[in-house]
């Protein structure tokens, strides 16, 4: 009996039918990679994207500029007289070329005006365009995200404009 | 001009001619895919997605592919014997293209016009032969391009492809030669006849000689796991000193016989263009068209379900050792084989007067 289960193991291979068994179900289980362009799935809470900054409720402290180890943070604050009533910059400065995603500057700061987005695709064809001033920077994408961040009632970037113009 | 053209296309030349052209066709255009097919595959087997950048699903890829491998440059090593490094690629790609000239791809298609056969080009008398003899030619061009290319690594690369191809070769031989028994013909038609008028296919009865084909078609054509001569990452193989165009020429004649072998197994051991539980015979007299398209379906699904094989045991199985290849060729096969044989032999002769 048993030369007779040891011949027909012999003969039917059953390990590499059980091998060519696993594989077959690979081919109609859900796929790993993903199509990344066309689709992009979701990023954890806190992936740490590159820096939004609110300008609007910054109050031009610097303290994120002091605490990045890359430097590469600079604000201008506004005129004296100016800064008594509105405290936003007069000038932001935020360089991606030497920024490392540390999470200083989003730590260090009284407002939490600066902060992660979940913006990866932050490859250029030209290192200029890297340098990011108060205009460029991208603005307050995840102000609803971040429950510290003061500014549910600031008007965002397109209002401010039509103040200014006013 | 019509009638004079039509009286052309009815002349046994000019029709081989347009057979040739279609068949050529289509053989370059599956073996095309059937590299496509074959990395989507092996994607899906990994959990992967496989290539499905260029074109719709990846659909231009192979032409991609070719187009790389035509513009890079072609070097011709200095120590390498020039005319044998450039004829050897070539030793591998046309024998087995010329083997799906034996091929019937169905029954015959009666048209008023010509009795001629449409779904054959050469049917000849000894076709298993031949196509035994062709498979055989292309070990020179690995051989030949081993040893052509002036290096000791290709030259070792090239013996070790030649001795794993002959060991392998006679097992497949003495398989093959069981089905020509059962059969009473070389011809591949009859093969596919006699199993259409047994309404038995040949892989039920000669089950031993269905798994050494399938074991062997595997080691002959050089893949997983008995890919030893290519090694695509690991061994250094015969053609290493290959580039461009001359590399694909192997590169496709190791398709164009994984084609050519995954078409021929359906006629030998599954019955061909043979429609299952079906009495092809019978119904192709009264409608001969529509059983000889049927029939060219059935074909067509029977042979991709043999590529799909070579696929699935690529993604499956971890490559042998190459003194473990040599052992299962010679140890195990052969005796197998020719024990098969001897027992089919004298079945035949005393059982199935
Ligand atoms: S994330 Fe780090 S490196 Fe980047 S700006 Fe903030 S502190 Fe500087
Ligand atoms: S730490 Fe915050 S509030 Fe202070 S300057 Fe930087 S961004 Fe503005």
């Amino acid at each position: 009996m048993q030369l007779l289960n040891k011949f027909l193991k012999m003969i039917t291979f059953p390990d590499l039918l059980k091998g060519l068994k696993i594989t077959t179900k690979y081919v109609s289980k859900k796929k790993i990679t993903e199509k990344y362009p066309e689709e992009k799935r979701s990023y954890p809470y806190r992936y740490r994207g590159r820096i939004h900054v609110t300008i609007d409720t910054c109050i031009s402290c610097r303290l994120c500029e002091k605490a990045c180890p890359e430097g590469c943070l600079k604000v201008f604050p506004p005129p004296r007289e100016i800064m008594k009533t509105d405290k936003r910059p007069a000038q932001f400065y935020f360089s991606q070329e030497h920024c490392l995603h540390c999470g200083m500057c989003v730590d260090s700061c009284p407002t939490g005006s600066i902060h992660h987005s979940h913006e990866f695709e932050i490859t250029v064809f030209n290192t200029k365009e890297l340098l990011f001033d108060k205009e460029k920077l991208p603005y307050d994408m995840l102000k609803k995200q971040y429950k510290w961040n003061l500014v549910e009632n600031v008007p965002t970037k397109v209002e401010v404009k039509k103040k200014e113009e006013v | 001009m019509m009638s004079y053209v039509y009286d052309l296309m009815k002349t046994p030349f000019v029709l081989a001619l347009i057979k040739i052209v279609i068949l050529l066709v289509v053989a370059f255009t599956v073996i095309a895919y059937i590299t496509l097919v074959e990395r989507r595959l092996l994607g899906f087997f990994q959990s992967r997605l496989g290539p499905n950048r260029v074109g719709p699903l990846g659909l231009i890829q192979p032409i991609a592919d070719g187009v790389k491998l035509f513009i890079k440059e072609d070097t011709v090593p200095i120590h390498s014997n020039s005319l044998l490094f450039r004829i050897a690629p070539i030793f591998t790609f046309f024998p087995s293209l010329v083997g799906f000239g034996v091929l019937t791809f169905a029954l015959p298609w009666i048209t008023p016009a010509s009795k001629m056969h449409l779904f054959a080009l050469a049917d000849v008398d000894l076709g298993v032969l031949l196509v035994l003899s062709l498979s055989s030619l292309g070990i020179f061009g690995l051989m030949l391009g081993g040893y052509a290319s002036g290096s000791k690594y290709p030259y070792f690369g090239g013996l070790r492809a030649c001795s794993q191809m002959l060991s392998y070769e006679v097992p497949l031989t003495l398989s093959i030669i069981t089905v020509v028994m059962m059969a009473n013909s070389f011809r591949l038609s009859d093969i596919v006849t006699a199993q259409q008028t047994h309404r038995l296919y040949f892989f039920i009865p000669l089950i031993i000689s269905f798994v050494i084909y399938l074991i062997c078609m595997i080691a002959e054509t050089n893949r997983t796991p008995f890919d030893l001569p290519e090694g695509e990452s690991e061994i250094i193989g015969f053609h290493t000193e290959y580039s461009g165009m001359r590399f694909g020429f192997y590169y496709v004649g190791e398709y164009t016989n994984v084609v050519f072998l995954s078409m021929l197994a359906p006629a030998l051991f599954l019955g061909g263009y043979d429609i299952p539980f079906v009495n092809d015979i019978a119904l192709w007299q009264v409608y001969p068209q529509l059983i000889s398209i049927l029939g060219f379906c059935s074909y067509a699904i029977k042979s991709v379900l043999f590529a799909y094989f070579y696929i699935w045991v690529r993604a499956t199985f971890p490559r042998y050792r190459y003194d473990q290849l040599l052992k299962i060729g010679w140890l195990v096969l052969l005796p197998i084989s020719l024990v098969n044989l001897f027992i089919v032999a004298g079945i035949k002769l005393f059982l199935l007067k």
